[in-house]
C-alpha cells in the first residue's frame, strides 16, 4: 500500500480480523498508516454465498476508505 | 521493543509528523478503482462483488491480481497499477 | 543577597580524590550543593547529590573537576575549576580551607564535555521536533518517502550530528534568522543545521550556510518571487574572503562543477532549507518552466585576484571580510576568446555574449555575472585595467541604438515598444552587470551567468552579506 500511495495511488487493503494486530504492527515498522478494513475470520472455507455477505456487509466501511467523508 | 532510528525534522513542522497517506476523492463515482487480488483463496468471490458495488456507484474498475501471495507484487504490476488507477484496493489477507 | 556554592567531582579524578578532605568540610554545608558525576559513594560524606544524567553540570558549563562555582542569588559571581587553594580559600572566604594540601594542582575533563555524553548532551538541547523512523524502513528510503531530499540521497540528520554540526558556529541554535517563504516559516540556527547535515555539510561550513540563508531572505533578493517564477533562476552563492579557502572550498579548476564537498554542500544547504522549511517546490510554489542543475547547488568562491578588487570590495566591505554574494542566476554560458590579447577585442566577445542574456533585444531586464577566467584576467592586468574599467567597457559596448531593439527588429517579435526606436539603451541596470574571477590556470574560457528577468526594485538585487562565526 505503501508503494501505491506513493506512486499516487491512494487505497486501502482489506484482511480477516486474524490480521489486525499483525496490521498494526506494520504500520508501525513501516511507519506509514495504511487504510484497513477487516472481515469477520475465517476466510478460506466460506462458500460463495457466505463471501458475497461478508462483502456487502463490509462494503459501506470499504467505499468510507476510497472517499473522503461528507 | 526496538524503535527506528531518531531523526530531526527538517521542515517548518506545519506537517504532522506521522506520516499520512494521500488524501481521498471525494467520490469514486468518475475513477478508475484497482482492485488487487492477493490471491487467497475466496477472495476472487468476495471482489467481485465489490466490484458490482463499485460499478453501480459510479466507478470504472479493473482487475489484477498478484501471481503469488508469498511476495509483495511485482514492481511491473505496480507501475501499471500506477497508470492505470486513480485508487487500490487490496484484498483479501487471512 | 545569599551566597551559595556549586562544588563538582567526580571519583576517578586524582585532583577531586586529593581534596577529599576539603570535600568532606563543605558538603555538611547549607550554603552548598555538592554534585558527584560517577559515584554518589564519593566523597564518603553525607550530602552528595549524583549528577547521573550529567545535566546539573552541564547546565552550569563545567569544563573541569573539580569545580568551585559561587552565586549571589541567580547571578555566578566567581568560579574556579581544578584545586587553587588561594583561589577555593577567597571564594567561600575559609582562609584555613585545605591548609595542608598542595597550593596548586590541575584537574580533570569534566564527564560533561567528554564523549559520549557530551553529545547525549547537546543532542538533548535540540528543539526541533523529533521523527522516529519506523524500524523495518530502509533509512535511505525513509527520508526520501518523507519528502526531505531534492532527489538525490541526504544525510540522515541524527540529533548527534546535528549537535555536532551546531559546533561549527558560536550562534545561538535558539536564534531565529527570518522567516523563509514561501510559506513564511521561521527559521532558527538549529533548523538551518538540520538541514546543511542532510546536504552533508561539515561543521565548519554552517557559518557560511547561515550567512546564505540570511542573505536569501534579505529583502532586496525578492526570494519569494525567485521561487515563484517560472523563470529558470535559483539562488547561486559566491563565497568571498580567507574563510573560503580555510574550509577547503574551490575557486579554481572546475569551480562552477563538482567534486568539491564545500561548494557542494553549502549550496545544497541552502536549497534544502528553502524546500524544506519554506515548502518551496517544483509544481508546488516553484512554478519553473525549466528550471537549471543549478538549482541543485551552485556556489563557488572568487578566487583572490591581487590586481583586482574582490566582491568584499565591490561591496564597501574589508578586502578580507568574509562574505556571501546570493544571486538569482540560471545556467552557465561559455564564451571562448582564444585570440585577444588586448583587453578591447576581449571585451568585444564579452559584450556580444552578454547581449543574449534572456534575448538579445531584452535590455534593463535580467542582470548578469561575468566570470572571468585567471587567463583572460590576464589579458586585463597586462594592460593595467582594474574590474572598474572592464566594467565601464562594457557598459559602453553594451549600449545599443533602439532600432535594433524594438519589436519586429532582425525579424524577432520580442523587444521594445516602437516608440523608443530613438533612444539608445544599456543592456544591463546601473549596477547589473558583476564581474566575478574564478577557474583553473589554463584555459581561454569565461562564463556568462545570466540573472532572473526581474532584477532591482522590481525583483531580485545581488546581495552581499558578511559571515558571522
Amino acid at each position: 500500500m505503501r508503494d501505491l500511495d506513493q506512486r499516487g495511488v491512494p487505497g486501502a487493503f482489506l484482511a480477516s480480523t486474524a490480521f489486525v494486530e499483525a496490521a498494526e504492527v506494520q504500520a508501525e515498522a513501516l511507519a506509514f498508516p495504511a487504510r484497513r478494513c477487516f472481515v469477520p475470520h475465517p476466510i478460506q472455507d466460506r462458500t460463495d454465498a457466505e463471501m458475497v455477505g461478508l462483502a456487502e456487509a463490509a462494503w459501506e466501511e470499504i467505499l468510507g476508505n476510497l472517499q473522503a467523508p461528507e | 521493543m526496538s524503535t527506528g532510528l531518531v531523526v530531526m525534522d527538517p521542515t517548518g513542522e506545519s506537517a504532522p509528523a506521522a506520516r499520512t497517506p494521500l488524501p481521498l476523492p471525494a467520490s469514486v463515482a468518475g475513477k478508475v478503482v484497482g482492485l488487487l487480488d492477493i490471491s487467497k483463496p475466496r477472495g476472487d468471490v468476495f471482489l467481485d462483488h465489490v466490484e458490482g458495488k463499485l460499478k453501480a456507484a459510479g466507478a470504472e474498475v479493473r482487475r489484477y491480481s498478484k501471481p503469488t501471495f508469498t511476495r509483495p507484487a511485482p514492481t511491473a504490476l505496480r507501475q501499471q497499477i500506477a497508470e492505470e488507477c486513480d485508487l487500490v484496493l487490496e484484498a483479501l489477507a487471512d | 543577597m545569599s551566597q551559595r556554592y556549586v562544588v563538582v567531582v567526580k571519583a576517578d579524578c586524582p585532583t577531586c580524590q586529593l581534596i577529599a578532605p576539603v570535600l568532606e568540610a563543605l558538603a555538611p554545608r547549607e550554603t552548598v550543593a555538592l554534585w558527584s558525576q560517577d559515584d554518589p559513594a564519593f566523597p564518603a560524606v553525607s550530602g552528595v547529590q549524583h549528577d547521573v544524567t550529567l545535566k546539573a553540570s552541564f547546565d552550569l558549563g563545567v569544563e573541569i573537576v573539580p569545580a568551585l562555582i559561587a552565586f549571589s542569588g541567580e547571578e555566578e559571581v566567581a568560579r574556579c575549576e581544578g584545586w587553587e587553594r588561594a583561589a577555593w580559600q577567597s571564594i567561600l572566604e575559609d582562609p584555613t580551607l585545605g591548609a595542608e594540601l598542595p597550593a596548586l594542582r590541575p584537574g580533570c575533563a569534566s564527564l560533561s564535555v567528554t564523549p559520549p555524553h557530551s553529545e547525549r548532551l547537546r543532542a538533548e538541547r535540540l528543539a526541533a521536533r523529533r521523527v522516529t523512523l519506523g524500524q523495518e524502513e530502509d533509512i535511505q528510503e525513509a527520508l526520501f518517502d518523507r519528502g526531505w531530499s531534492d532527489g538525490l540521497p541526504v544525510v540522515p540528520p541524527t540529533p548527534e550530528r546535528v549537535a555536532r554540526m551546531l559546533e561549527g558556529t558560536s550562534r545561538d541554535p535558539a536564534e531565529v534568522l527570518g522567516d523563509v517563504p514561501p510559506n513564511l516559516v521561521p527559521v532558527t540556527v538549529e533548523k538551518v543545521a538540520i538541514n546543511a547535515v542532510l546536504a552533508g555539510c561539515k561543521p565548519e561550513y554552517l557559518p557560511v550556510v547561515l550567512a546564505a540563508v540570511e542573505a536569501a531572505l534579505l529583502p532586496p533578493f525578492c526570494m519569494h518571487g525567485l521561487l515563484a517564477t517560472t523563470y529558470f533562476s535559483g539562488p547561486m552563492v559566491v563565497v568571498c574572503g580567507p574563510l573560503a579557502k580555510a574550509i577547503g572550498m574551490n575557486s579554481q579548476g572546475n569551480a562552477l562543477g563538482q567534486g568539491n564537498r564545500a561548494n557542494a554542500t553549502i549550496g545544497r544547504a541552502l536549497q534544502l532549507v528553502i524546500r524544506n522549511v519554506g515548502g518551496g517546490r517544483p509544481q508546488g510554489v516553484d512554478r519553473a518552466t525549466l528550471g537549471n542543475p543549478g538549482k541543485y547547488t551552485f556556489c563557488f568562491a572568487e578566487d583572490g585576484d591581487p590586481k583586482w578588487s574582490n566582491l568584499n570590495e565591490d561591496a564597501g566591505l574589508p578586502r578580507n571580510a568574509n562574505s556571501v554574494t546570493l544571486f538569482a542566476a540560471d545556467g552557465v554560458q561559455g564564451i571562448v576568446d582564444q585570440k585577444a590579447r588586448t583587453p578591447e577585442p576581449l571585451c568585444r566577445s564579452f559584450a556580444e555574449a552578454l547581449k543574449v542574456v534572456s534575448h538579445p533585444k531584452m535590455v534593463q531586464a535580467a542582470d548578469a555575472f561575468l566570470v572571468v577566467s585567471p587567463e583572460h584576467a590576464r589579458v586585463f592586468h597586462d594592460a593595467g585595467w582594474s574590474k572598474e574599467a572592464v566594467t565601464k567597457t562594457l557598459r559602453d559596448y553594451l549600449t545599443r541604438p533602439g532600432q535594433e531593439l524594438i519589436r519586429g527588429a532582425g525579424g524577432m517579435e520580442e523587444g521594445l515598444p516602437p516608440a523608443l526606436a530613438e533612444r539608445s539603451f544599456e543592456k544591463f541596470r546601473e549596477g547589473g552587470l558583476r564581474l566575478v574571477r574564478a577557474g583553473g590556470e589554463a584555459g581561454m574560457f569565461s562564463a556568462v551567468i545570466g540573472g532572473w528577468g526581474a532584477s532591482g526594485t522590481i525583483g531580485s538585487s545581488p546581495v552581499t552579506h558578511e559571515i558571522r562565526l
